[in-house]
């Protein structure tokens, strides 16, 4: 089975007609998807900047990751799904757009980033979790992960630029 | 209004808003990104008021970590903004979302700021229930304004027959 008959096979399934044919599904998952994409920025930024040092400096690295990023993951999820539902409706020019292979790209980069920082600095946590700096390892770690993650959210803006969405209603559709 | 708006996208700033393309993009990917910062630091503000965040802290040092972002990050939507709606002015002003964004952003700044005042001046009395239930819907708001921010380019799809494109 090759790639092109499985990006065929989703932008051709049911649901992919659906989101293309269906006014305003399209537009609320879109909108939906930089909402969430955002969140997720904005919460990571939170627990970055208390690894860079920068913020928070008398509340424990463990306390605000344990407080802040389960809103990641909620925020992560929903852009999950929305992401996937629009990839659907036109999974070959997503595929072939270099924005989107960087936007991937960028989130593996940060998923790598994320577990190499659990797997390494952040087993030692009990050592400069408050009251030291932290260590550079964890500075560079947190550094690495706004860069990413802000990526990501430019990179998704980026592909609304070079894709070619076409959003007109088209004749005849009606109204959820 | 839509005559002002075509009057306005005929004038000199915005002509040459439009004619710089990678200008356009570089105010809309800003824009975004300092979206995240302002929604997520009014929300974590009103989390706080309900005391579902950060409860263990004092309200005034949560509102003296997250404020300054919430302050710098919507100045920053506000410029890139009204360069946007300079860029296009017709898009904008045409569009139902692009108002009720507006007006959500007045009501959440105005919304934040009284609730700060009134936890700042009595940090052990908490809010009433009234003022708990205007924390709960500013987080909504907070979301809203991205939302909204996204949905002004499908004006006519999102809100049908209320949209002021028709």
């Amino acid at each position: 089975m090759s790639i092109a008959s499985v990006l065929d096979g989703i932008q051709t399934s049911a649901l992919a007609e659906w989101m293309r044919d269906t006014l305003p599904a399209m537009q609320v998952v879109e909108a939906t998807h930089v909402l969430a994409a955002v969140v997720v920025l904005g919460t990571v930024l939170i627990v970055d900047l208390r690894l860079l040092g920068l913020t928070d400096s008398s509340r424990g690295f463990t306390r605000i990751s344990r407080e802040t990023l389960p809103l990641t993951w909620v925020a992560f999820a929903i852009a999950v799904v929305t992401g996937s539902l629009m990839f659907t409706t036109s999974a070959e020019t997503y595929f072939a757009n270099p924005a989107f292979r960087l936007k991937a790209l960028a989130l593996l980069a940060a998923g790598l980033n994320m577990a190499l920082f659990q797997l390494t600095t952040g087993r030692g946590i009990a050592a400069w979790d408050l009251g030291s700096p932290t260590p550079r390892a964890a500075r560079i770690a947190g550094l690495l992960s706004i860069l990413l993650w802000a990526s990501v959210v430019l990179l998704g803006r980026w592909i609304g630029f070079t894709k070619g969405y076409d959003f007109t209603i088209p004749p005849g559709v009606d109204f959820l | 209004m839509r005559a002002f708006a075509e009057w306005l996208s005929g004038t000199y700033v915005s002509v040459a808003i439009q004619s710089t393309f990678w200008f356009i993009r570089l105010l809309q990917a800003t824009h975004v990104v300092t979206a995240g910062i302002a929604c997520v630091s009014g929300i974590m503000i009103a989390l706080r008021a309900l005391e579902w965040h950060r409860a263990d802290q004092p309200f005034a040092v949560v509102w003296q970590r997250f404020a300054p972002w919430l302050k710098w990050s919507m100045a920053v939507m506000v410029a890139t903004g009204i360069a946007q709606t300079l860029g296009d002015p017709v898009r904008e002003f045409t569009a139902t979302s692009y108002w009720v964004k507006l007006a959500l952003v007045l009501i959440s700044i105005a919304g934040t700021l009284w609730l700060a005042r009134s936890l700042r001046a009595s940090p052990t009395a908490g809010l009433r229930s009234s003022a708990k239930l205007f924390a709960a819907a500013l987080i909504v708001f907070w979301l809203a304004i991205v939302l909204l921010g996204r949905m002004i380019g499908y004006d006519l799809a999102i809100w049908g027959d209320l949209s002021l494109r028709t």
